[in-house]
């Protein structure tokens, strides 16, 4: 019979409502109009792809924020070179497909010669190699493995640390001082995994005793279920190798069934809306790794005048990987500057190779074996109920980059944590 | 892989199963509510439970107590479902039934870009009610207080819809108008005021499962796809528009998650959209369907 619809719906539009919903939801977005764009004389254009949409959307605008500041501080003392910085980003949505389009869209119909950001180090790489092919320097933002043997390619460059380098961090942290028995808690991906075989190794070096891992899916939303298997183990450190949501939903069980008394959790990385999200739950029994903190503004001029001038424009403090967006932007054009050039890519990336600089931490170096900023790791520890406004964690530790980083030869042959056979 | 399964452990996994399923259960009865009487397929019922964490947020910012905020999410969410069933959906009546789903899919993407702008990207927290902290410890079981005020409280709400509809006037036509909303209508009562009732009550439904997952998780802006998906994949599975489906659906599918986690963790997502995969196939109607609705 029929109802005040003009049908019924039946089980099978039901179905296929939801599935063409679900897909909309899970991978669409609003078709981009194409723009046409032609290169001008005077001016460099510099394209960038940030997630401005989804589960990762505030690092995605601290990046897109990061990059315009720095590009405004370069253009206000007159460009480089003399030249102006003309910038245009895209949402990438966190979706390598629409990220391949838009780097298509940046580099064929906006004409920029040099493209940065994104923040998933899957996406990364399928950048770096359209850039590669294409001849474009690409300056990535986010953890990636791009730097390492035959993803590195010649116009890459990465202002992350790898998840390995995250990984021997905090994992040495942990083992000098909070413990050697541990168990993780890992996100069932690509990076997830990295972080892992950097834990199994340091503990193999270092005499850490590994009692186990459970892997998560990707938005695993109830953690209580992972608690029976950490209680059996019994660790004195618990491991997250995991970020975001995940992270947030993660500590707060944990803390609700009181797990945060029993051990320590250390986040192999973790992030401050992650402590924002948590709130009391994130106490100083947890900590995790960062490569900035805007903490770090008592320690460097550097990082006070950036979050200065950051906190007065934007109103908040920047994420690190905002502030790799940042570090990434400014080397691009200092090396133009230390080439005396801003079309001679060849020459560009030349000079990109070994540039110094010191900017929001230390002086810096970008290494020309591997093309990776070597910079240095933070540790920090949650306040609990004692954090207020944007004072969410205290810095325990700065380890230096030197020491986490792989040598070249290493690297170049994915050394040795490719030996690590995870469970 | 089996080994690490004692009796205490299969206790406490069901019971945060349980707990898990909970919180479906509510999901899901609202959104097979809303199917029932409105035969709108509201794909923006996760995007109302998220709605109802950020109004739990919101009230226990201002008045300090979970009980409060827990109340105000069910109010203001539900008075937003009438608005928007008098208002938007309430045109849509008569014509393409697909396009009720559209509105409330568009629902899904715009209302969390609302949310984006008024209270800022990152998550907010709400801290576990302290009256509900620390656990239960029944011989070697621990059970976590908050989980079991979930299942509590899920159980004191699934009772008192169940004595509404059966035992009030209003649930009694509201159950007729589920079944033959013409027949109710040529009898006299107005079926147009049960719809935005029944729009009420699953909207109040979806916002009382994310006031109780909140502390859980945080209030986020894009919680609401995660939900949308569970709340369809439990109806799927219980049958559309029965409320018995929605309660053994939501228990059946946490429980499994949580086994799940157990055995093999990577898997615990994949495990409920599998069952689904498996009723579809052996029992098309979901567990608790009408047959006529194939």
């Amino acid at each position: 019979m029929k109802r005040k619809t003009g049908g019924k719906v039946s089980r099978r539009d039901f179905l296929k409502g939801a599935a063409v919903g679900g897909a909309a939801l899970a991978g669409g977005g609003i078709p981009f109009i194409a723009r046409m764009a032609h290169a001008k004389a005077g001016v460099i254009k510099y394209g960038t792809m940030h997630p401005l949409t989804g589960t990762y959307s505030a690092l995605g605008t601290d990046q897109r924020n990061a990059t315009q500041l720095a590009v405004e501080e370069w253009n206000a003392k007159g460009g480089v070179l003399g030249n102006k910085i003309e910038w245009v980003h895209r949402d990438d949505q966190l979706n390598g497909a629409v990220a391949l389009r838009r780097v298509k869209e940046l580099v064929e119909e906006e004409k920029c010669d040099f493209i940065g950001g994104t923040l998933s180090g899957a996406i990364s790489l399928a950048i770096n190699e359209f850039a590669n092919k294409n001849k474009i320097p690409y300056v990535a933002y986010c953890q990636s493995d791009m730097v390492l043997g035959t993803d590195q390619g010649k116009y890459g460059f990465a202002f992350m640390v790898i998840p390995y380098s995250a990984a021997l961090a905090t994992s040495k942290y942990a083992f000098e001082n909070l413990g050697k028995k541990w168990f993780s808690l890992t996100a069932d991906y690509r990076w997830g995994h990295s972080l892992l075989e950097g834990w199994m190794w340091q503990s193999q070096q270092m005499g850490g005793q590994f009692l186990g891992n459970v892997y998560h899916p990707l938005g695993a939303t109830d953690y209580s279920t992972y608690l029976t298997k950490i209680m059996a183990a019994n660790p004195e450190v618990l491991v997250m190798n995991n970020l975001g949501g995940d992270q947030t939903a993660a500590i707060k069980q944990m803390s609700e069934l009181g797990l945060t008394k029993k051990m320590k959790i250390v986040c192999t990385k973790t992030a401050m809306t992650t402590l924002k999200e948590c709130g009391a739950a994130y106490d100083e029994n947890i900590m995790g790794g960062m490569t900035f903190y805007w903490g770090l503004k008592d320690k460097y001029p550097g990082a006070k005048k950036f979050m200065d001038t950051y906190m007065k424009k934007f109103g908040q403090p920047i994420e690190q990987d905002g502030e790799s967006g940042y570090v990434a932007t400014n080397a691009l054009f200092m090396a133009m500057e230390k080439a005396k050039t801003v079309t001679d890519k060849e020459k560009i990336v030349a000079a990109m190779e070994g540039l110094k600089y010191t900017l929001t931490k230390g002086p810096e170096t970008v290494r020309a074996c591997d093309h990776q900023r070597e910079q240095s790791y933070l540790l920090v520890r949650g306040r609990g109920k004692n954090a207020k406004g944007w004072d969410l964690a205290d810095i325990v530790a700065e380890i230096p980059g030197n020491s986490i980083i792989m040598s070249c030869e290493d690297n170049a042959k994915k050394l040795p944590f490719s030996q690590i056979k995870l469970p | 892989m089996f080994s690490d399964i004692n009796w205490t452990v299969f206790f406490m996994q069901l019971f945060f199963g349980l707990a898990l399923g909970s919180i479906f259960v509510l999901l899901a009865s609202g959104l097979s509510i809303i199917y029932g009487l409105l035969d709108v397929v509201n794909f923006a019922h996760g995007t109302f439970a998220m709605l109802g964490a950020y109004a739990v947020f919101v009230a226990v910012s201002l008045s300090g107590s979970f009980a409060v905020g827990i109340a105000s999410a069910v109010v203001i969410v539900a008075l937003l479902g009438v608005a928007i069933e008098l208002f938007l959906l309430k045109p849509l009546y008569g014509k393409d039934p697909l396009l009720p789903l559209l509105l409330t899919f568009g629902l899904s993407i715009a209302v969390p870009d609302l949310v984006k702008i008024v209270f800022g990207l990152t998550g907010k927290p709400v801290d576990y009610p302290a009256a509900l902290g620390g656990a239960t410890i029944v011989g070697p079981v621990i059970l976590s207080n908050y989980r079991l005020f979930i299942i509590v409280f899920t159980l004191a709400i699934l009772i008192s819809l169940w004595l509404f509809l059966k035992k009030s006037d209003l649930g009694m036509i509201i159950r007729a108008a589920t079944r033959d909303s013409l027949m109710v209508q040529i009898l006299g009562t107005n079926t147009s005021g049960i719809w935005t009732i029944g729009f009420a009550i699953g909207t109040g439904l979806a916002a009382l499962a994310g006031a109780i997952a909140v502390p859980m998780l945080a209030a986020t802006p894009d919680m609401g796809v995660e939900m949308t998906m569970v709340a369809f994949v439990v109806t799927v599975v219980g049958g559309l528009g029965s409320l018995g489906g929605a309660i053994v659906g939501g228990l059946l599918i946490g429980v499994i998650v949580a086994f799940t986690s157990l055995i093999a963790g990577e898997y615990s997502s994949v495990a409920m959209y599998f069952c689904m995969a498996v009723i579809l196939l052996i029992r098309p109607r979901g567990l608790f369907g009408e047959s006529g609705r194939e």
